[in-house]
């Protein structure tokens, strides 16, 4: 198809007019740009003009001519009408000229589209769109961007301070900055991000140091959090729809229900939200918290779960925002912990001074002040437990504050008595019958919990187990205990916490006294099969594996006949069950019902519930009227110490079924006993006490240390025999590892035991190296 | 997309030839022509002449836009579109003219 050759000139000419045409409405001063005619009567010329055989062809001229179109256009018309306006309406100014530029690029690069297809890429120049952004960039943005810049900057301000401002004409200035970059977000960062980050950090300083002054705690993080939130408003979101955000945020009143009306680039959001708590928080975090009467302590005190919960959620946005935070919590907790102790301490003594002169009564009614302490405490652990989960989201750091401030005063002793005795204690009293407290069965299952907890912070949970497993035994022996199935739970509970080594003997107790009852059923039948063999008196025996229970004191006391010949019966049924096992009796443990006749002129009878020892005194004065102290200790054939607490116990007590001569409270060696035969009463059965031995405390204490040796003893050479050869500090380290789970180890009594172990050939020195040790097989 | 527009297409003769928007958007420039005159509207505008083209040969190029759109996307057999060799060089300049 032959077509007509255009010329150069001719052909640019009529470029040059529809060019015109298009510029005319851009200025606004005609209708419409093209028809579909001229649009194609242009598209052809461009399309001819480059098609020509050369010489004729002119893609080259063409596209020169199309970027000094451009140029001339924005040069002549476009820079100096923003160059009249100021502030604001230049701002406005721009944006339009910005649209006006973009969509003459885009009709002209279309109809010049033939040229990058062919002559762009074979030369490897800038696409038309380029070209256009390019021409624009250079004429016009390089000399605006300080002036764009500062009318955005002093916009932002305005609005920082409260007023309303046209954000979406701030939106479009920024997209400019973004779009000029062609692709990369270089200009945008440049020219514009730094300076607002630094006018940010400027603006917040300010008010920072304003606000620090005058503002309590709670008030300066509400602050803080609602500037924090107004400045994330003013980013733009990345994945909404941006049209929506732009036309909503017209409303003159500024609705924030839009979808976003942020103008920042996204990417600015997180450098701008790190200044912004860089200033306002991180500079001022201990300041803050330390405030006399709103900082961080006083917020503890005074239980301001809200302003707790949002001082966490804002320092947690800084780095190591939190660690402050959870120090001060623990000292706070440490502090009230101690101060309770202190007050147990002194409510104590008192309690010790008044004993005297209050009635019994009294005394029994008010409650120990140990389980006060213990009750205070798990009230104190919940209390914080709850701070913890609810304000400070379940933190691990936080738990962590929690678990030291517990772990540091609940090593001081309270009333003259280590916190392990005091859990035990109250473990105690829930658990035995009569006890002041009825709780539900769900209200002691929760109580048994929290105590469990409380004993993850006590190092010393071997004393714990020793004084629990004493108590118990008590518990079972003397029938006192409430309930069998908390005791299994409770057990049940120790064992997940503290593994199943701890309870073992515990549930061994347990246990042992069925098969024990069983085996009474099983001696009753006996009796009944064999009628001949039955004893002088009604006996029950409870026979218990030793290794379980706690160890009693045994005496080879002398007694009465009877017992003794029921004893040989028992033994006699026992050996024919099984052989080789043998019988330790425990006189201590042993309850008696005696029953006497008293009184006169009237006798009555009287059945007493007494210990075995002391009813064995008193059948002693069944063949005597009196005896003195002497011969009451030779004949049943016990020391000093027992025989002055028997003889207390029935002599100087409240019922007195000896009389003591000479009268008195205390019994002296040289005292003469005779049988009380004016002892009346008006109940008829009578229960006399025997008062514990007072060294039980100290006796545990030993005990524990003792045990703790050979625990030590064992780990040291379980620990040798696998590694063989071991530096000391790696030993000790190891040892220390191994035995937390009971109790904390004593560097000093380990040093100890790894001589001890020396010496008795399981450990040797090595001979180079003083610090290995090696293991002997 | 709007689906009731169509564009007349004009060859020198003055024959038109009405296809769907869709169809005409094949051609890279004819789709440019059309968008850039403001927004496009529901009415049935659009109007291009095409004074170099003769009418036979745009035939065929409109025909190759419904092909082309049939069988974009489809793996299966697609028929060969036959080109009778007379048109095959007016048909080469004209869909280098109009970007096909």
């Amino acid at each position: 198809m032959d077509r007509e050759i255009i010329e150069l000139q001719p052909g640019w000419e009529k470029c040059r007019m529809y060019i015109n045409k298009l510029i005319a409405f851009l200025e606004k001063e005609t209708e419409s740009a093209f028809t579909s005619e001229e649009y194609m009567s242009f598209y052809t010329i461009v399309y001819n003009m480059c098609t020509q055989k050369n010489p004729y062809d002119f893609s080259q001229e063409l596209y020169q001519r199309y970027r000094d179109s451009f140029t001339g256009y924005i040069s002549e018309r476009v820079a100096p009408a923003l160059q009249e306006k100021n502030g604001e309406a230049m701002l406005h100014e721009l944006t339009m000229r910005w649209e006006n530029h973009k969509l003459m690029v885009r009709l002209l690069s279309r109809i010049f589209k033939y040229l990058d297809r062919y002559y762009v890429s074979r030369y490897n120049l800038d696409y038309l769109n380029d070209v256009g952004l390019m021409c624009f960039r250079d004429i016009v943005y390089e000399y605006m961007k300080p002036t764009m810049k500062n009318a955005v900057l002093s916009m932002v301000l305005k609005e920082r301070e409260g007023e309303q401002i046209d954000r979406q004409l701030v939106k479009t200035v920024l997209e400019i900055f973004v779009e000029i970059g062609l692709g990369n977000m270089k200009n945008y960062e440049e020219d514009f991000e730094k300076y607002i980050l630094e006018e940010t950090s400027l603006h917040y300083r300010t008010k920072a140091s304003e606000w620090i002054e005058d503002d309590s705690c709670p008030a300066y993080m509400i602050k803080a959090e609602k500037c924090l939130e107004l400045e994330k408003d003013r980013v733009n979101q990345q994945q909404q729809v941006e049209g929506a955000g732009g036309a909503s945020a017209k409303d003159a009143d500024g609705a924030s229900k839009q979808v976003n009306s942020g103008y920042f680039h996204h990417t600015t959001e997180s450098r701008l939200l790190d200044c912004v708590e860089d200033e306002l928080l991180a500079k001022y975090e201990m300041q803050l918290l330390e405030k006399e009467n709103s900082g961080c302590v006083a917020l503890l005190r005074e239980d301001k779960k809200e302003d707790l919960a949002r001082m966490y959620r804002l320092f947690s946005r800084i780095p190591k925002g939190k660690e402050p935070v959870a120090k001060m919590l623990s000292k706070h907790i440490e502090s009230e912990g101690m101060a309770m102790v202190k007050e147990c301490n002194e409510r104590a003594e008192q309690a010790k001074a008044e004993a005297l002169t209050k009635s019994k009564k009294e005394r029994r009614n008010q409650e120990s002040q140990e389980t006060v302490f213990v009750k205070r405490l798990i009230k104190l652990h919940d209390k914080y437990l709850l701070y913890v989960q609810e304000c400070f989201d379940n933190d691990a750091l936080f738990h962590k504050a929690l678990k030291e401030a517990f772990e540091n005063f609940c090593h001081k002793q309270v009333a003259n008595c280590a916190c392990s005795e005091l859990l035990a204690s109250f473990c105690d009293n829930l658990l035995k019958k009569g006890s002041g407290e009825k709780l539900s069965g769900d209200a002691i299952e929760e109580t048994f919990e929290k105590i469990c907890k409380l004993l993850a912070y006590i190092s010393d949970k071997d004393m714990y187990a020793e004084f629990y497993r004493k108590k118990l035994s008590k518990r079972l022996l003397f029938d006192r205990s409430a309930n069998e199935d908390h005791e299994r739970s409770m057990l049940a509970r120790l064992k997940q916490q503290c593994g199943p080594q701890f309870t073992s003997k515990m549930e061994g107790m347990l246990t042992d006294l069925q098969v024990a009852k069983d085996n009474q059923g099983r001696f009753e039948q006996h009796l009944e099969k064999n009628p001949e063999k039955k004893p002088p008196l009604d006996l029950s025996v409870l026979v218990l594996t030793q290794g379980f229970w706690p160890s009693y004191p045994v005496n080879t006391m002398i007694i009465p006949d009877e017992m003794e010949k029921g004893i040989e019966i028992f033994k006699e049924f026992y050996d024919l069950k099984t052989k080789h096992r043998k019988l330790t009796w425990v006189f201590t443990l042993g309850v008696c019902h005696l029953s006497g006749r008293f009184g006169s002129p009237r006798e009555k009878k009287y059945n007493f519930q007494m210990n075995t020892m002391q009813a064995a005194v008193m059948m002693l004065f069944n063949s005597e009227e009196k005896l003195s102290f002497g011969e009451v200790r030779d004949r049943l054939k016990l020391d000093d110490a027992d025989v002055i607490r028997l003889l207390h116990s029935l002599s100087c007590a409240k019922y007195k079924l000896l009389l003591k001569n000479p009268p008195g409270k205390t019994v002296s060696k040289t005292d003469i006993f005779e049988l009380n035969t004016k002892f009346q009463d008006k109940m008829a059965r009578i229960r006399i006490p025997l008062p514990p031995v007072e060294q039980e405390k100290k006796k545990v204490a030993e005990i524990v240390h003792a045990d703790r040796r050979y625990q030590i003893d064992a780990a040291i050479v379980r620990i040798m025999k696998a590694r063989k050869v071991l530096k000391h500090s790696e030993l000790m380290t190891e040892t220390v590892t191994q035995l937390s789970s009971s109790f904390k180890p004593d560097v000093k009594t380990i040093k100890k035991r790894i001589m001890d172990l020396i010496e008795r050939d399981f450990l040797e020195r090595d001979k180079n190296d003083p610090q290995l040790f090696r293991y002997l097989a | 997309m709007s689906k009731e527009n169509t564009v007349r297409l004009i060859s020198a003769e003055g024959f038109e030839f009405v296809i769907d928007y869709e169809a005409a958007c094949v051609s890279n420039t004819i789709k440019n022509m059309l968008s850039s005159q403001g927004s496009f509207t529901e009415s049935e505008l659009g109007e291009i002449k095409f004074p170099e083209i003769s009418t036979p040969i745009l035939e065929k190029v409109c025909q190759y836009f419904y092909y082309k759109l049939r069988y974009t996307n489809s793996t299966h057999d697609i028929p060969p579109f036959d080109i009778a060799p007379e048109y095959a060089l007016e048909l080469l300049m004209a869909s280098n003219y109009l970007d096909t």
